[in-house]
């Protein structure tokens, strides 16, 4: 009997997606006795202790972050036949790219904005910074109301577009401890600008010496500094029943940022969440199953239609859906079901907001040359965070609407191919293009270029709040459509001439901390990302923002969709102001909050 | 040998390339003949897949293997017997895939997982419902003696010339060893050093298939098992340019064989490609290849991951890149600063937590 004559599945709870939005709140019901079924886009891969041939899927090869050429080939944008290099788990540009509006109107398919396609999602790859947002980041418009003062916001639109969430940071403040305390960080609490009512903290591992001279700026300039909150254990996790090595200084490797761990050592939602409950008789994780589109009947999604592994079309029945597979993707994933039934989109975008204050974050940084050199090859993302700018008497001092993080990177440019295909390379646009566009780099002058970097290049960066603006926003693209035949997502946003204020100033501090770094230390620059449109850090962000108002959100504050009874939004789409320091953790925090409000209901 | 791979492996490997319903050629950068189906393939030459392999118990008996999966993509055109019959199993018996399943039911794809040792290059065909076929998907063929087209893979480690005859290898040579830093007298003589300084043992380790360490440390080796593969889409740029370069390099200097030139005819033809406009190198054929600056950058970046590239990949030989940055740069009490060894698996590096 084929699939397509039996009687269709249904389930309590459909979750689409696995990473940072979608596995707290499963981990949540799952523990509960409810039923979920987790569709995930990309591969399970497993880490050496998970996998039946004690193998990981993902190995310590520099080649498995940024792989083989290829050449874009999708009609009708302006990078036809440049190449590009992608990671094994994100997507291939060709068969489904998120295409840019660049300035100039042209339009140009990017790998910027794509989190990893692999159960855990984004957090597979990233570098694991994992701050919480301040108590200012949620209320900017209550921070802002009386300000006259704002830099750079000549017609008022900063004060007029910020939002308060409609959850306070102390409403938030338990489920961001939980997070912590699930998912396993390691770094340290005093100096932050954060309140927390527990230290779930593991204690961090030594730095890496080159993380020496950034404290020494820090300092020198007064600042308050701790060591950066990483999503990698340093001793054994109870929660998630993780074991670490007996040395513990061998966790720090390099392979760190855009590799996955072998060792299921850095702690993606897959090992620490998502593991420990994937043999319960209650919880079903396919992978390799993309999700084309949700049917509507009535204020309820009915159903989710979904290709499985082998590109069958499938689909479930659901008593609630939780979409949760990356804002862009998700915003994509409502969109393309409201272009199939207008039924579907006069629910989900009766405010006409889907799509629209699409956010990512204002980022940059300084960097420099040091006087000594340090085996960068032993380290994690970062080593010292800094929440100076995120007070609000230095906001306010600097006429600024918000603040940010600022973190030295340790993990860039550690290894050898590393340090040369990022060279001079903003994003993961232009990888290996700035290596190439120097001649000298050859036999002696190579030589020069390993003593002149090799171990001695040190990055402090800033992350912060971007001014939420109406037209920045996500799109189905008019002609491009991905291997499924299906529009492909079409971002087109701009920066606010705040937000470029903001990066001068926040990048200025960074370049503060490197040249007041101590003797020997060569400044090389600084700056923020204000000249281009596509580098988001790959931290996307708003397109179905959560509100009080239902004029002025798609979501409501428990991240429901304001006309449906029964679908939820729980990735960083829900953001109404993308806050200021990385996402992730704040992601995982909401994610467990909905997880606590969909246990009263189902 | 057979290893035991699960279904979710399988998938894993198969949806992201195969799944799919375009059939746009968008995965043809060049590399494919008119009306090759493989064009809409997504990475195609991933498959067969090669791994890592481990029996079970120790790293040191497992590491001269890699696990091989072979998939057949029936979904198209059922099956009701798939096997692999390759150079690779005795006698060229051959190996029965089994059908992988999803929720229950076969989904069309079937797959087995065999044991092959590293460095070595095979032949195969398939056996479906007793047909004789090629791997639909597997882009590598090669012709043997007897006439018969067969599909080829290599495993890690390779040292078997595959899309260099040996004077192309030669001048490829020349090329890269003056891009990188090992040709440098001091550079040279530490390389030969370290590899005379080994013991039999550490030899056997660390240079598994590799015979001989030379100043371009494994980088003609390396963009000859890329072009073999990942990048075959760039074989032809590589061909045809060495024939130009040879022929101007030729014409610099009469009755010279490029490869005897000293140093400074590289530097100066390098001078050119890199500096000057297209076309800007003095007898450079632009009509048979418009951009020579294009190809410096394609060696370059091949000549750099070739050089520092984990080994499997067949560059880095014997781990001289690694070694070469670990020697050159320690602190004041001459520790290292890339100790490379501890994050990397046993026996290659010294991490024995971490299998490879």
């Amino acid at each position: 009997m084929g699939w397509q004559e039996m009687s269709e599945e249904h389930v309590e709870v459909v979750v689409v997606g696995s990473g940072a939005g979608a596995a707290p709140l499963s981990g949540t019901l799952v523990r509960a006795g409810h039923q979920v079924l987790m569709l995930e886009k990309g591969p399970l891969l497993r880490t050496q202790r998970q996998s039946p041939d004690g193998l990981s899927d993902f190995k310590r090869d520099e080649l498995f972050a940024t792989g083989a050429e290829k050449r874009l080939t999708v009609p009708g944008m302006v990078n036809v036949g440049e190449s590009f290099y992608s990671s094994h788990v994100e997507p291939d540009l060709n068969d489904e790219p998120h295409v840019y509006r660049e300035l100039d109107g042209t339009d140009r398919a990017t790998i910027e904005g794509y989190t990893a396609q692999v159960v855990g999602g984004g957090t597979q790859l990233y570098g694991g910074v994992s701050l919480r947002f301040t108590p200012d980041d949620l209320r900017l418009a209550s921070f802002n109301a009386d300000r006259v003062d704002l830099v750079a916001d000549p017609g008022g639109e900063v004060r007029r577009e910020a939002r308060d969430w409609p959850i306070s940071y102390d409403e938030l403040e338990p489920f961001y401890s939980e997070a912590e305390r699930i998912v396993g960080i390691s770094g340290t609490r005093a100096g932050q600008e954060k309140p927390a009512s527990a230290d779930h903290y593991q204690p961090p591992l030594e730095p890496n010496p080159i993380s020496r001279f950034v404290a020494v700026g820090m300092d020198a300039l007064g600042l308050v500094r701790y060591r950066t909150p990483l999503a990698v254990i340093t001793r054994d996790h109870a929660p998630s029943g993780r074991v670490v090595p007996a040395d513990h200084e061998s966790i720090k490797t390099a392979f760190v940022n855009r590799y996955g761990d072998p060792l299921g050592l850095k702690s993606n939602v897959w090992v620490s969440v998502l593991a420990p409950i994937v043999d319960r008789p209650n919880f079903e994780l396919r992978a390799n199953c993309v999700v084309t589109h949700l049917e509507v009947d009535g204020a309820r999604v009915s159903r989710v239609h979904y290709r499985d592994p082998a590109g069958n079309r499938r689909t479930v029945t659901a008593g609630t859906v939780v979409v949760a597979c990356s804002a862009i993707e998700s915003v994509r994933l409502l969109q393309l079901s409201g272009r199939l039934d207008p039924a579907f989109e006069s629910r989900i975008n009766d405010s006409g907001l889907l799509g629209r204050y699409f956010l990512t974050h204002c980022f940059g940084g300084a960097s420099a040359v040091l006087p000594e050199r340090a085996d960068k090859s032993k380290s994690l993302d970062s080593d010292w965070a800094t929440d100076h700018c995120a007070r609000p008497d230095w906001i306010r001092e600097n006429r600024l609407w918000a603040g940010g993080a600022i973190y030295n990177n340790t993990s860039d440019a550690a290894l050898p191919i590393s340090l040369a295909r990022t060279w001079q390379a903003q994003d993961m646009d232009n990888i290996w293009k700035g290596y190439l566009s120097e001649a000298g780099i050859i036999g002696g002058g190579f030589e020069d270029y390993l003593d002149g970097n090799f171990g001695r290049r040190v990055s402090v960066s800033f992350m912060a709040n971007q001014v939420p603006q109406r037209d920045n926003r996500i799109e189905l693209h008019p002609t491009a459509r991905d291997k499924w035949g299906r529009p492909v997502a079409y971002i087109i946003k701009d920066w606010h001439p705040h937000d470029q204020e903001l990066m001068r100033i926040l990048a200025e501090q960074c370049g503060q901390i490197l040249r007041n770094a101590g003797d020997g230390v060569e400044f090389s620059g600084q700056g923020g990302v204000g000249g281009q449109v596509s580098r988001i850090a790959n931290h996307v962000l708003g397109g179905a923002r959560f509100g009080n108002v239902r004029t002025d959100s798609v979501l409501d504050r428990d991240c429901r969709a304001w006309q449906f009874d029964n679908l939820y939004v729980t990735d960083g789409a829900f953001m109404p102001t993308s806050g200021g320091a990385n996402p992730t953790l704040t992601i995982q925090a909401n994610s467990l909050r909905v997880g606590e409000i969909l246990l009263a209901r189902l | 040998m057979i290893v035991p791979k699960d279904d979710q492996y399988v998938l894993n490997q198969c949806t992201r390339y195969l799944a799919r319903d375009a059939i746009e050629r968008r995965h043809d950068f060049g590399q494919y003949d008119p009306g090759d189906p493989r064009a809409a393939i997504c990475e195609a030459w991933r498959y067969p897949v090669i791994d890592s392999y481990f029996d079970g118990s120790s790293v040191d008996s497992s590491y001269g293997f890699n696990a091989v999966t072979f998939v057949y993509d029936g979904r198209s055109t059922p099956a009701s017997e798939v096997a692999v019959v390759g150079s690779f199993a005795e006698l060229y018996a051959p190996i029965q895939l089994r059908q992988v399943v999803f929720l229950g039911q076969p989904c069309g794809i079937w797959a087995i997982t065999v044991r092959v040792p590293k460095g070595q290059v095979h032949y195969y065909r398939f056996l479906v419902d007793g047909a004789w076929g090629l791997d639909p998907v597997n882009p590598q063929t090669v012709v043997l003696d007897n006439g018969r087209q067969w599909s080829r893979f290599f495993t890690e480690a390779c040292q078997v010339p595959l899309t260099f005859d040996r004077r192309q290898r030669e001048l490829l040579s020349r090329l890269v060893s003056h891009l990188l830093p090992f040709r440098l007298p001091e550079n040279s003589r530490f390389i030969r050093g370290e590899y005379e300084q080994l013991d039999r043992r550490s030899r056997e380790d660390r240079f598994p298939l590799a015979y001989r360490l030379d100043e371009e440390v494994g980088v003609v080796n390396y963009i000859d098992k890329v072009l073999a593969r990942a990048e075959r889409h760039n074989a032809d740029d590589y061909g045809t340019c060495l024939r130009i370069i040879d022929g101007v390099l030729r014409a610099r200097f009469p009755g010279r064989d490029p490869v005897t030139l000293p140093p400074e005819a590289f530097a100066e033809l390098y001078e050119q490609m890199a500096t000057g406009p297209d076309g800007a190198v003095p007898g450079w054929d632009s009509g048979r290849y418009g951009r020579p600056k294009f190809f410096l950058l394609m060696l370059r970046r091949h000549a750099m991951t070739g050089a520092f590239v984990h080994p499997r990949h067949g560059g880095n030989s014997g781990t001289a890149g690694w070694v070469y940055l670990e020697s050159r740069f320690r602190d004041s009490q001459n520790r290292t600063l890339f100790d490379w060894r501890a994050a990397i698996e046993a026996p290659l590096g010294l991490n024995t937590d971490y299998r490879g």
